[in-house]
């Protein structure tokens, strides 16, 4: 039994080596730089979702980068907001030829959302009747503002339409 | 001169250095996940034709106007949570038996031998047509749906397991009205109650079908398109409900 006998008693545990916890942490760091998605563009007017439950989640089966987003509410800009006497402006991204104040109406989604699908790479490109046009609205923001812009998608045919709401959860 | 050693650094802190990069992006990336009420609206149609009618008790009509007050089948809501229930007994009513007298869509019972006389004729159909030369490609196309159609109705129907299988009035829809004023709230609001009823209904037939729901059904054809047994499922439970939604364009 002398190969199991303890040589030192008295001799300390050796430390552990910590030198690849730095890696391990910058694993998980870039898991999560890369994981997470920021917004790509601010929108230039104020859009607060109302409630909705039971909604569709259009994160898992579809990357965020294929669904275009459109925004529609009070302008951001106080004064540009009272010029326009309250009106609701849509805030649309990558325009060819954008306006100065980022404000479009509804008459410039047809044609946004045209270039949009045409500047795709093609190995990207799908039917354009699945290509999902999210339609974030202000809480306040009137209907047929929302139905002017479904007739613009609907003249070319981009029939998939999403009405985003903040999701409450299951209650 | 004596060899001197070169001391080591300390990388005991770096492990602190990348945690706290970690702990910022966890606090200023947003998790938020974009949640939407998925619609396809209908294409554009050149020269429509005049719309079919359609029987009042077909139609669930939900109406809000410009002062967001609710109008659910002709009779004023003063709240908007009721009207998922309203939807539910608009389904249910007639299932069980038809009510000649009631204002609600009628039902119809497909039997086995009845679908498998249908799928049968249009095998026969597109047999001849394929046979025939000179036929135009979107006549063959719509009997190639039709016969889709019918087997999935056939794969449903075994699935389902009863000697009859109840479907709703083809015209039976969930008509939404409103004005060019209501707001976007109340819009989606409706919007939810109408999932709410389509969830619930088919919720509970699952339960009592296979003691599943709806939503797990529906997550696993999701994340697994393959999965042929959840996808048959899902439409024995999308036949069974089968639930349209109009939304009617304002005029005013």
């Amino acid at each position: 039994m002398s190969k199991f006998r303890k040589k030192d008693d008295n001799k300390k545990a050796p430390g552990v080596n910590t030198s690849s916890l730095p890696d391990i942490v910058f694993m998980l760091l870039f898991f999560f730089m890369v994981a997470t998605t920021s917004k790509e563009v601010d929108p230039t007017v104020v859009v607060n979702s109302p409630n909705g439950a039971y909604t569709t989640d259009l994160t898992p089966f579809k990357q965020r980068s294929e669904v275009d987003f459109l925004y529609l509410g009070k302008p951001l800009n106080k004064a540009r907001a009272e010029a326009m006497g309250g009106a609701y402006a849509l805030s649309l991204d990558n325009v060819v030829v954008p306006n100065a104040d980022g404000l479009y109406t509804t008459n410039a989604v047809k044609q946004w959302k045209l270039d949009k699908f045409n500047n795709k790479p093609s190995s990207m490109k799908q039917n354009i009747e699945v290509v999902i046009t999210c339609i974030k609205a202000d809480e306040k923001a009137p209907t047929g503002m929302i139905f002017d812009i479904r007739k613009e998608l609907q003249d070319i045919d981009a029939v998939s339409v999403a009405y985003a709401v903040k999701d409450r959860g299951n209650i | 001169m004596a060899k001197r050693e070169v001391p080591e650094i300390n990388a005991g802190s770096m492990a602190d250095i990348a945690f706290l990069l970690l702990i910022f992006f966890l606090v200023t990336t947003t998790m938020d996940k974009d949640q939407a009420f998925l619609r396809l609206i209908p294409k554009k149609v050149e020269n429509p034709p005049p719309p079919p009618e359609v029987f009042e008790r077909n139609i669930c009509e939900i109406r809000a106007n410009s002062n967001n007050q609710l109008l659910f089948r002709g009779k004023m809501l003063s709240n908007p949570d009721d009207i998922s229930e309203g939807i539910i007994e608009f389904y249910r009513f007639n299932q069980k038996g038809n009510d000649l007298s009631s204002n609600f869509p009628m039902y119809t019972w497909a039997e086995g031998p009845q679908i498998e006389t249908e799928l049968g004729k249009v095998e026969a159909e597109i047999e001849r047509m394929e046979s025939t030369p000179d036929q135009s490609q979107e006549i063959l196309d719509y009997q190639y749906l039709a016969l889709a159609d019918w087997q999935n109705k056939y794969n449903a129907f075994k699935l389902y397991g009863k000697d009859k299988l109840p479907e709703v009035d083809l015209a039976a829809h969930v008509r939404i009205e409103v004005q060019k004023k209501t707001s976007y709230e109340l819009f989606t609001k409706i919007h939810t109650e109408v999932q709410e009823a389509i969830r619930t209904l088919r919720n509970e037939e699952a339960k009592k079908l296979w003691n599943t729901s709806y939503d797990i059904i529906s997550k696993k054809v999701d994340s697994d398109p393959k999965d042929m047994i959840s996808k048959d499922q899902l439409e024995l439970l999308k036949i069974l409900y089968n639930i349209r939604i109009i939304e009617v364009t304002p005029k005013i």
